[in-house]
């Protein structure tokens, strides 16, 4: 007599109640099932397919050939030799560039993050309703973030050219004031990049943060005011604690995209000066790799700046992500 | 499945890696001469009436050459370098280029262009200009490159401006200079000089460092020359236009601002001569150009322009430098002039300065430039130079915005400069 365990079910069957875990296994693994399963996913694969092989021909393909190149010496024409972790190791130890590209990088991301942050959160507050007002108001904050950002950057460059038409002068000319040459002097250069940082992402945060605005239970507020609570404690207590998602959100994108900041300075900064701008006082991650690579022809040096930026922006993300859930846990 | 399905990622992305290790663009053959009629490519870096001239000029040499057709695509400066680079990497696009005069050394260098030197181009090495055959020679002797066309600095003025301010021509010598800013300015006039062309970086600096007799590296290239007296003088006084008189760091729209008044005088490159009538019409008759001011070592002036090359993935090589060769030739330097002109409103400046003279332009502009094309000097062929010259040009502002002693800013561009010649 054959045991229950070795009788296979018919296919397509469940599997019997006295056959148990082995059973069930084994009929998972019956090729009838299996050609059948394949049966059904198949045109879900094949549609998958145009997306799997553009996903790997067009991102994983070239992020692994960077990280090889990121340990060659590689001109772009010439066959890569490969050099170990020289590459790094001039980037970390001996590239004062970088290390000026790195810190500028730091100063703008940390200001330009949190004044976009804090600018977005306070406009959502202020436009979060339905009325007309509001929904113009929000269009007007978002309109920055679907222009084109080449055309952003060359009106940035025309507000602050030396010029007498540059906006920034004209303003400060009706004060009596000498013109200021805004882009060819370094301490303004960060400060520039940050306004432009700003004006252009905090329309993209405050419709996130309306989003999430609106999404808190009206009864906490009603519980609240029962209470006595204040406009501020509401928000102190009641909005803040809720935006904790939306808010770790908005600060990791535009973390990201700080650290990736390349037109504004690649387009602002060079009517003054080449990659960087004065005395490299707007030199970042990305303007600096593009110079290395496609300027200088330095790929493999470049892929190294590339993988740099990449595990900076890493661990940038996990220590806030880390900070935020230590944040929800107090 | 699970885990055949991660096997066979692992195996293809180790694949991917593994090809990607081996990626070298294909063959490293050199280019063999086809048999039978060529169709070249010539990605042309600027606009696209220059490209449409050059196209009305390569119609006519197929009249003399009916097996070349050449067709013309116009390159913008904006991508040009990056675009010719990828087409170097991937040895797929044009067969010939024109574009940057450092590209030929950069470019050939890598190995994607051809060295001209093996095609018999000794007309054309006799009819360059030795300081500018200098610049495109690489120091192993290759010549990637031919120039195609020249650019330099000029010193384009108001006559009308100078001569309400109490000067009775554009200025010489640099006391000359400092002089005639210092009256326009008291005369009223808003800027009295700006300097243009890569403003506040080390290329209009070249001018002041060639008029004060200075260098940058030793004709061998053996050493960086940056750090002589020489050099600290043009420094301190290249420094002192910004400082003292008020030149703009930022570059300036010259033309628009000679033509509104508020610019008399600009530094800036000769094609802005072809650009000024057309811009501002009301300006025309009513400016003038002259040779830079003199130093203490004379005259002086930076030379750039573009190279005419051949990419090293060519079917045509031959084809290719035939043609380049015909661009020296007095027929194809007028057509070229001819058709410049006449489609964009610019002058073509070809190497060649006996051909000035056929130039459609005033007898100022035309002496002026014969005048400045017997002083220019091209960049430096040295390694290492392309990776320098961001350190050079911030060690340079230093001494302006930072204030720093001109020889030391200088020394330590020279300790830069001789590491990267190693």
């Amino acid at each position: 007599m054959a045991t229950p365990t070795t009788t296979a079910p018919a296919p397509g069957a469940p599997a019997a109640a006295g056959q148990g875990l082995d059973g069930v296994r084994r009929a998972k693994r019956s090729p009838e099932l299996r050609r059948m399963r394949l049966r059904r996913a198949l045109p879900g694969y094949l549609m998958l397919l145009p997306f799997a092989v553009l996903f790997v021909g067009f991102l994983v393909w070239p992020l692994l050939n960077s990280l090889y190149f990121a340990f060659t010496n590689y001109n772009g024409v010439k066959p890569p030799s490969f050099v170990g972790v020289d590459n790094f190791r001039r980037l970390w130890l001996e590239d004062e560039r970088f290390r000026q590209a790195l810190l500028n990088s730091f100063i703008y991301v940390a200001a330009a993050v949190t004044l976009t942050t804090a600018l977005a959160l306070t406009l959502a507050v202020a436009f979060r309703g339905t009325s007309w007002r509001d929904r113009i108001m929000r269009t007007l904050f978002f309109l920055p973030a679907v222009t084109s950002t080449i055309a952003v950057a060359l009106i940035w460059r025309w507000i602050f050219t030396v010029e007498d038409f540059g906006l920034a002068n004209t303003v400060i000319g009706w004060a009596g004031f000498e013109p200021v040459q805004w882009l060819a002097t370094p301490r303004l250069t960060i400060p520039i990049l940050v306004v432009m940082a700003v004006w252009g992402g905090c329309g993209y945060g405050m419709v996130i943060f309306v989003a999430g605005l609106n999404a808190i239970p009206e009864e906490h507020y009603e519980s609240a005011k029962l209470d006595g609570a204040t406009s501020w404690q509401q928000f102190w207590y009641i909005t803040l604690p809720q935006l904790k998602p939306v808010t770790t959100y908005v600060v990791i994108t535009s973390l990201i995209s700080a650290f990736q900041v390349f037109e504004a300075v690649y387009i602002v900064f060079r009517g003054v000066s080449s990659v960087g701008g004065v005395q490299d006082s707007g030199l970042m991650l990305v303007p600096y790799l593009y110079d290395m690579g496609f300027t200088k022809f330095q790929l493999g040096y470049a892929s190294a700046i590339a993988w740099s930026l990449f595990i900076i922006i890493f661990i940038v993300s996990m220590i806030q992500l880390r900070v935020t859930r230590a944040l929800r846990e107090l | 499945m699970r885990t055949r399905l991660a096997v066979a990622a692992a195996a293809a992305a180790i694949t991917a890696l593994v090809a990607g290790c081996t990626t070298s663009g294909g063959s490293d053959e050199p280019a063999q001469e086809a048999d039978g009629p060529a169709t070249l490519t010539f990605w042309n870096t600027g606009s696209d009436e220059h490209a449409a001239a050059l196209q009305a000029v390569a119609d006519i040499y197929k009249q003399s050459h009916p097996d070349v057709t050449i067709k013309v695509q116009a390159l913008s400066w904006d991508d040009g370098h990056a675009k010719v680079l990828t087409a170097a990497t991937s040895k797929t696009g044009p067969d010939i280029i024109s574009g940057g005069m450092s590209w030929g050394i950069e470019f050939g260098e890598l190995g994607g262009m051809l060295d001209l030197n093996t095609y018999d181009i000794g007309t054309i090495k006799q009819q360059t200009r030795p300081e500018v055959l200098k610049a495109i020679t690489s120091s192993s002797g290759a010549v990637y490159g031919a120039s195609f066309d020249n650019a330099f600095y000029l010193l384009f003025y108001r006559p009308d401006l100078l001569q309400k301010a109490g000067l009775s021509g554009p200025p010489k010598t640099w006391e000359e200079l400092t002089a005639a800013v210092t009256k326009l300015k008291a005369s009223g006039v808003k800027t009295p000089l700006v300097e243009n062309w890569n403003t506040f970086e080390w290329l209009p600096w070249f001018n002041w460092l060639k008029q004060a007799g200075g260098s940058l590296y030793a004709d061998d290239c053996s050493k960086a020359t940056i750090d002589t007296d020489q050099a600290a003088l043009a420094t301190a006084t290249w420094a002192d236009q910004f400082r003292k008189y008020g030149v703009p760091k930022a570059a300036t729209d010259s033309a628009a601002g000679m033509a509104n008044g508020e610019i008399a005088m600009a530094i800036d490159g000769s094609w802005v001569a072809n650009a000024i009538d057309t811009a501002h019409p009301q300006l025309k008759g009513k400016w003038q150009v002259a040779a830079l001011p003199t130093g203490p070592a004379g005259a002086g002036t930076f030379v750039g322009g573009r190279i005419i090359g051949v990419m090293s993935y060519t079917k045509y090589p031959k084809a290719a430098a035939e043609f380049i060769k015909w661009t020296y030739t007095d027929e194809a330097i007028q057509l070229l002039q001819k058709e410049v002109y006449n489609r964009a409103g610019e002058l073509w400046l070809s190497p060649r300065s006996d051909q000035l003279d056929t130039l459609n332009t005033t007898d100022n502009i035309k002496q002026t430039l014969a005048t400045t094309m017997e002083t220019i000097s091209g960049p430096p062929h040295c390694k290492g130079w392309e990776v320098s010259q961001a350190e050079v040009t911030k060690k340079l502002q230093s001494v302006v915005n930072d204030n720093v002693d001109p020889k030391k800013a200088l020394s330590e561009a020279a300790t830069i400069m001789n590491n990267n010649l190693k």
